[in-house]
This record gives C-alpha cells, structure tokens and sequence, in this order.
C-alpha cells in the first residue's frame, strides 16, 4: 500500500480515537446531568498544563497524571458545588455560568502562565515501522490509550454498582433519592468524572499541540459538535460523532487546509441540527 | 424626555470634564458599547446569548476599512459605503438567525455555541487571508473619517452614534415587539400557540443586534486607523458579554454602562493588576448566579424614587372585529401519532360541530392532550390528516394553526409570569390582528377591544394592569390565561382541564365563563375534563378516547349507560 496513504489513516485514526476522549467528559456531564460545561475545554488545558508542570519540574511524565486528577477532582468538586448544584434544571443559566468559569479558568492560567506557548517533550519519542511507513510511537500509544478509556468507562458503566446508582439517578432522581441513593453526591461525582476525564485527556496531546490559556475553546467546540452529529447517550453516538467529526476534520484539512476544516465541521454541525437534531444514533 | 436629556446633556459636557486622553477612551468605548447594547437586547430581552458578537462587529470593520483604504482620495464616497458595511453584518447575522433557529432547540445552548464556532472561524479567515485583511498585522493606514480634527470631534462622533443607537433600542423595547421578545424569553411555546412565529422574531433580534455590532464596527476603522483580527475575536465577543451582564442585560442603559465603566477601567488596570481581568470573571459569574440585574440593577430603587410623570393615553379599539370569522368544523381523520416505539394515537378519527361545548373524557394515558397537540400543531402525525373549516391542517407549524383561529388554554396554567397583566393581554389581543410592521407601532400597546372590556367587569383584576402575572394566584392565572384565549376570539377553543386545582369558587367562575364564551364566540369549545359534574353541567357532546381511540360518542345520558365506558372506566379490560 502507498506509505502516504497509510499515514494519512492512521492520522485520520488518530484524530477520531483522542477527539472521543476528548468528547467523553463532556458527553458524561451533558447526557447524564443535562449540563453543558462551557468550561470542559478549559479542563482540558488544565490536565495540557499539568503535564507542563511536571515535565519543567524534572518529574516522569507520568506523574503528571495523579497531578491532575487531584486539580481536576477538586476544581470540578468546588464548581459542582458552587455553580452547577444551584442551577440543575436551568440549562441556560448554567450555560452562562460555565462560560464565566471558562473565562475565569482563562484568565488565572494567563496571569500564571503567560499568553505565550508552552511545548511539552514528547514522553516516549521515536517511530515504529508500520505497514510500509514510519509512525510515531507517541500517537500509536494514545490510540490504543483512548480506546482503552472509553472502553474501561462503558465496563465500569454498565457492570459497576455506582454505575446502576447512576443509571437510576439520571432515569428518575426523586425515586433514587427516595431508595437511599445519595442523588446529590453521585451527580458530583458524575460530574468529576467529566472534568476529569477532560484533564486526562489534557495530558494526552499536550505533547503535540502549543500548549496555551486559549487551547480549550477550540476542543469544546469540537466535542459539542461530536454530541451534536453523534447524539446523546450512548457509546455507538458518541463514536459515531467522533468518526463524523474527526474524519471530515483531518480529510478536508490536509487536503485544503485547517480553515476549511473548521468550516467543514461547523456545516456538518448546522446539517445535522436541521435534519436530525437528535444525531446519528438517536437515543429512545 | 427628562431623562433622555440629562443623558445629552452628560454626554455633551464628559470632554470637557475629563479632558482629552479619556475622551478618547470613551470615543473608542463608545463604539463598543453600541455593540454591546445589541447583546443586551438579545440577552436581556429574547432571552438567547450570542457569544461570537465581535464577528458583526469585526465584519464590518474590515468591510468599512478596506472602503477607506480603497477610496483614501475620495473619503466621502467611504463615508457613503459605511452604511452598507453596517447593513452587511446585519443581514449576515439574520441569516445565521434564520438558519440556527429553523429548527428550535431544547435551550440556546445550540445558538450560543454555533455563533461561538463561527467568531473562531473568523478570526482565523481574518488572520490567514494575508491579501485581503493584512492578516496577523491587520489592515492599516485606513484614513480617517474627513472633516475630523479634534480627538473631541472624535469622541462626539461616537457618542451621537451611541445615543442614536440608544434611542432606536428604546423605542423597540417600547413597541410590541419589545414586549414579544420579552414574552419569548419566558414562555416561547405559548408565544407559538398565539401565532407568532417565534423563530421569526429571534432571528429578527439577532438580525438588529448584529446591525448594531456593524454600526460600531463601521465606525471603528476610520477612527482607530487599524483593524485587527483582534477586533474580529472570541476575546472582544466575551468582553461584549461581561459589559452587558455587569451593567445589567435586561435595561437598556445596562450594557453601556457596563462598558464604559469596566471597559475603561480594564484598559487601565490591565496592565498594573495582573490579577483584574481573574478579578472581573469572578465578578461576572457571581453577577450571573445572584444578581442578574447588574449595576443597572442598583439604580433602580433610586428610579423609583422618581417614577415618570404619567401621561394619559387613550385606548384604542382593535381593527377587524366587525367581520367576524365564521364558525369551522374541526375534524381529525385517522391520525396516528407515535414518539419512540410508543403508539399515542392510533387512527384517532373525531370531528366536532362548529359550534357547542364539546368535553372530551377518557382514562390517564388516553391521548387526550396528544390530541390538542396534534390539533394545534405541536405533534406531527404519522399518517391521517386534520382539518379545519376543509382546510387541511396538519402538517402546518403551530403559529400558522393559531392564525386560522385555534385558540388554546393549557393544562397547567400559562402565561407570561415576567410581563405585566397589561402586556399578557396584550399579546393575546395582537395575536392574529398585528401586522409584521404594525408589531414597531408602540400605540399598539394602547389597544383594547370590546370583549376585553366585558371580561375586565367580570374580573376586575384584569385592569390591574402594572401588576406582574407572577403575583396572581393560581386560579387568577387560570383565568388570565383564559381570558387571553378568549381576547383571540378563536373559532374553535381548546381547553385541557381548565378547573384543575380551582376552588369551588373558582369553579363556578370558570364555568360561568365558559358558558358566556360559547355564546359570545358562536364557535366550538373543546375541553378536556375529569370531572364528571363539570361535563354533566357543561357538554352537549360528550368524547371518549381511549388507548390513542374513539371509544365512545354522544350525549351525557347515553355515554353512562354505554357498556363499553363503563368497562373502561370500573376497569374491566385495559
């Protein structure tokens, strides 16, 4: 097979396994709570510069995971806690007060941090021979790590006794607060899991983007957008979403360039909302 | 007027009180706020928050500095061009309105989040199309507006533009459909069900607000001299929407005070307080969560101090009432309506005559509600058909079913909470009788009409006009949102449960009520009702729906002694 061809799909692979991570949070926050999390992104560039720290402070690239599943954790808590609690069952009010939090989130990076660009080593450098073509290990690892996460958290869903409280929860709260389930706590941790989720996969690509205070506006956008095209509440949507998403994205950019990428993306967005405002795989 | 010439007058004496550097600040700030009165008035009053406004703005800036630069020996056919730069980030943002809202979302989070895709998407164009904006750099050396030497010149530029700006908002907000975006913002459903095309109306919003971005922008270039894609930005659309949540949304002061004041101030201090713009997002998320009236909000138990001089203004009686519409036949032929897997209405076949109370009984789960959506536009059908008065209806968008004389009362009940008793009944009374153009009249506002006088002797707390709708108890809201039905004089009216939750007292009220609207109407009334005392009392014809069905037709007597509803009812088979 042509080298080029073969790069170029594994690229596209690439881009659809990391963006469903990406995406994951956001899908576990909105479908389950009903809250669209502006501020995801930022979580996003929370976990990018965690790994930052870590790395500038001469530790293992892995510790950066523990780093931010403790900022990502607390941070989500406090949030859940202040802004999100009081405004369950106002989807717009919580809109406006995520998109505050992403501002704020912003701006304590870029008074820490700076506006500049931050570039993180790749932890594990080199290539491997790969059906005729040389292929970075790094993007290989994080396919095999994305698919691995989505998959850990449909098993941990569907077979876990927290995942049937949750379950119950999102069905019908009154009924599960009422047979002793805590709806308050498991929708806090519901929520946790989604910012972190968010940092984790932060830490992921750090390595291969410009790590930077606005870098999280453009993942928000593209996660929402999988949610769109794909549909809420389930894996099938939210993979199907990511092919959808991603495969237009890497195709249209590399044969153009990134502006028509976008653009591209931004009309599937708008088709999908007219025809099928339910997505690819409508959920019940 | 007072008001509005203490505001002239600040705006004429600020130069010379604060002296030159801060005039141009506030000439520069001025142009923003413009922008920033058009996110109140989609925020603040249709109730959707644009979060890519700088697109307009930048648009049209870019648009109006390239006339400059192209024109820079004949500046004053620029100045002819500026105008259509405005427009151009108008009619683009009514497009996008159109195109977002054809399919109305569950909220606005879709809204919000495609108009910020698209500032992003802009600002990329404008930073990689090296040939035409300059790219990173931006477009420079755009000369200035002629005839403008002093930097106060400058500033009075911008601030006649503002005010302008202001008084044309003020005057929406003042007009119909000021209030209809108001009402929009509470209760878009009921709003449809009185046949206003609600997507229309947003996108009409967003349409303005766009049209001021583009006025502030246009101006932007000739005075600044530069266009970056700065200006074109996510960083400028989320600094329009903190100035008009600071200085409160929903007033139209709010947003250029907000901008003056943290705008300015933010150019200042942003470099010495690394910590302001952290600072400011705080404050605006606690704006959000505890006091959505911003500063605005502070003055207002100081302007209630001073309450406006109340004019006398006269009542005018609605247009068309003289040709009455004539009485339709409602009829529903074998319409079957499904959501999932789950059949609703299964071949549901039912016509009523065009003029009767008609009550409409049958177990929870019947399908009796589904019906009245299906009616009135809500619930598409699968198959079958609908039609009114021989014309059919189904398939039709539910403002267009309101228009050919469909009036509904909802189960639980439903009114603007926000608006006044005044402005309820008056979108009741401009439903279906305002033209498009007529909704900028704001003596609209003064309408009355004959059965509103009627209604307001028998309920004499539908002339407390001022009084906000909230403040009614339940079964007052009942009969608010009754009255407003009626205030429509449909040809057939829908009512789901009109006496749930009403005291005896009440009950009769309503009962009462109806009876007059049947005879007043001369249409169809269409009720929906569990208790049988209230159908034995009222129904000429009485309908009994079951599993998605007709089960049964025919007078009080004849459906009680029918085998089949009473299997139904004491349960026999499901």
């Amino acid at each position: 097979m042509d080298p080029l061809i073969v790069t170029q799909a594994i690229n596209v692979l690439y881009g659809v396994s990391t963006l469903a991570v990406l995406a994951l949070g956001l899908a576990v926050i909105f479908g389950l709570l009903g809250v669209l999390n502006i501020a995801h992104g930022e979580f996003v560039m929370i976990g990018a510069y965690c790994a930052y720290v870590t790395q500038a402070g001469g530790w293992p690239y892995l510790a950066a995971l523990p780093l931010t599943l403790a900022v990502c954790a607390i941070l989500g808590l406090a949030v859940e806690w202040i802004m999100i609690r009081p405004l369950y069952r106002r989807p717009f009010d919580t809109l406006v007060a995520t998109w505050g939090l992403s501002l704020l989130l912003r701006k304590i990076a870029e008074a820490i941090f700076g506006l500049g660009y931050q570039s993180v080593n790749i932890p594990l450098p080199g290539t491997v021979e790969l059906l005729g073509t040389e292929y970075p290990i790094y993007r290989l690892l994080l396919i095999a790590i994305s698919l691995g996460v989505v998959g850990a958290l449909i098993v941990w869903y569907g077979q876990s006794r927290t995942g049937s409280r949750i379950r119950a929860m999102v069905s019908n709260p009154e009924l599960a607060q009422a047979q002793g389930i805590s709806v308050r706590w498991l929708a806090a941790l519901t929520f946790v899991t989604g910012t972190c989720l968010a940092g984790l996969g932060g830490v992921m690509i750090a390595p291969l983007v410009p790590v930077q205070p606005f870098m999280g506006l453009d993942y928000v956008l593209r996660a929402f957008f999988v949610l769109i095209v794909g549909g809420l509440g389930s894996v099938a949507g939210l993979l199907s979403g990511a092919t959808a998403i991603g495969g237009v994205d890497s195709v249209i950019s590399a044969a153009t360039n990134a502006a028509n990428g976008y653009f591209a993306v931004l009309v599937l967005a708008i088709l999908f909302l007219w025809l099928r405002p339910r997505g690819i795989v409508a959920r019940g | 007027m007072r008001a509005a010439s203490i505001v002239v007058l600040i705006a004429v004496a600020l130069p010379f009180l604060l002296g030159q550097f801060w005039a141009y600040q506030l000439g520069l700030y001025a142009l923003y706020a413009v922008a920033a009165v058009g996110v109140g008035l989609c925020w603040g009053q249709a109730g959707f928050l644009p979060l890519g406004q700088a697109l307009f703005f930048g648009l049209a800036a870019y648009l109006s500095g390239l006339a400059f630069v192209a024109f820079a020996d004949t500046p004053i056919i620029a100045v002819l061009i500026l105008p259509f730069a405005a427009v151009a980030a108008g009619l683009l943002a009514y497009l996008i309105g159109i195109l977002v809202f054809r399919r109305s979302g569950e909220s606005g989070a879709y809204f919000s989040m495609i108009t910020l895709a698209l500032v992003l998407l802009a600002f990329q164009i404008a930073t990689s199309w090296n040939s035409v904006t300059g790219g990173f750099n931006g477009l420079k050396g755009i000369p200035g507006l002629p005839g403008l030497d002093d930097i106060s010149d400058v500033y009075y530029v911008s601030a006649v533009i503002l005010l302008a700006v202001l008084a044309f908002a003020g005057w929406l907000y003042n007009a119909p459909i000021g209030v209809l975006w108001r009402a929009l913002a509470q209760n878009e459903r009921r709003l449809q069900l009185f046949g206003f095309d609600t997507n229309q109306l947003k996108a009409v919003a967003f349409g303005i607000s766009g049209l001021m971005a583009g006025i502030g922008g246009a101006i932007y270039a000739p005075q600044q001299g530069i266009v970056t894609p700065q200006v074109i930005g996510f960083g400028l659309s989320a600094d329009l929407v903190i100035w008009a949540a600071v200085g409160g949304r929903a007033s139209l002061f709010g947003p250029v005070i907000g901008t003056l004041l943290v705008g300015s101030l933010t150019a200042q201090l942003r470099d010495s307080l690394p910590f302001w713009e952290v600072l400011m997002a705080l404050f605006f998320i606690a704006i959000v969560l505890v006091f959505p009236h911003g500063i605005a909000g502070l003055a207002e138990p100081l302007l209630r101090r001073f309450p406006p001089r109340k004019r006398k203004q006269t009542a005018i009686v609605t247009p068309g009432d003289e040709a009455a519409r004539p009485p339709a036949k409602l009829a529903l032929h074998d319409v079957s309506v499904h959501v999932g897997e789950v059949t609703i209405l299964d071949k549901l076949s039912v016509d009523f005559e065009q003029a009767g109370i008609f009550c409409v009984i049958g177990p929870n789960g019947a399908g009796k509600t589904s019906m009245f959506n299906a009616v009135s536009g809500e619930l598409g059908a699968a198959s079958g058909s609908i039609e009114f008065g021989g014309a059919k209806t189904s398939g039709l968008a539910p403002h267009r079913v309101s228009a050919l004389g469909v009036a509904r009362k909802l189960q639980i009940p439903s009114v603007f909470a926000g608006l006044s008793i005044a402005d309820n009944l008056s979108v009741a009374l401009w439903s279906g009788r305002a033209g498009k153009l007529a909704l900028l009249d704001p003596r609209l506002r003064r309408w009355t009409s004959p059965m509103l006088n009627e209604l307001q002797s028998r309920y004499p707390f539908l002339a407390a006009g001022a009084r906000k709708a909230a403040e009614l108890s339940h079964g007052e809201q009942q009969i608010l949102e009754l009255a407003m039905a009626l205030l429509t004089e449909p040809r057939v009216l829908l009512l789901d449960e009109p006496c749930a939750g009403l005291s005896p007292e009440e009950t009769a009220a309503v009962m009462a009520l109806i009876r007059w609207a049947a005879q007043r109407l001369g249409g169809a009334i269409i009720i929906i009702e569990h208790d049988m005392s209230l159908v034995k009392e009222l129904a000429q014809i009485v309908y009994v729906l079951h599993n998605g069905a007709l089960l049964a037709k025919g007078s009080v007597a004849a459906i009680r002694a029918d085998p089949a509803v009473r299997a139904v009812y004491v349960g026999g088979e499901k």
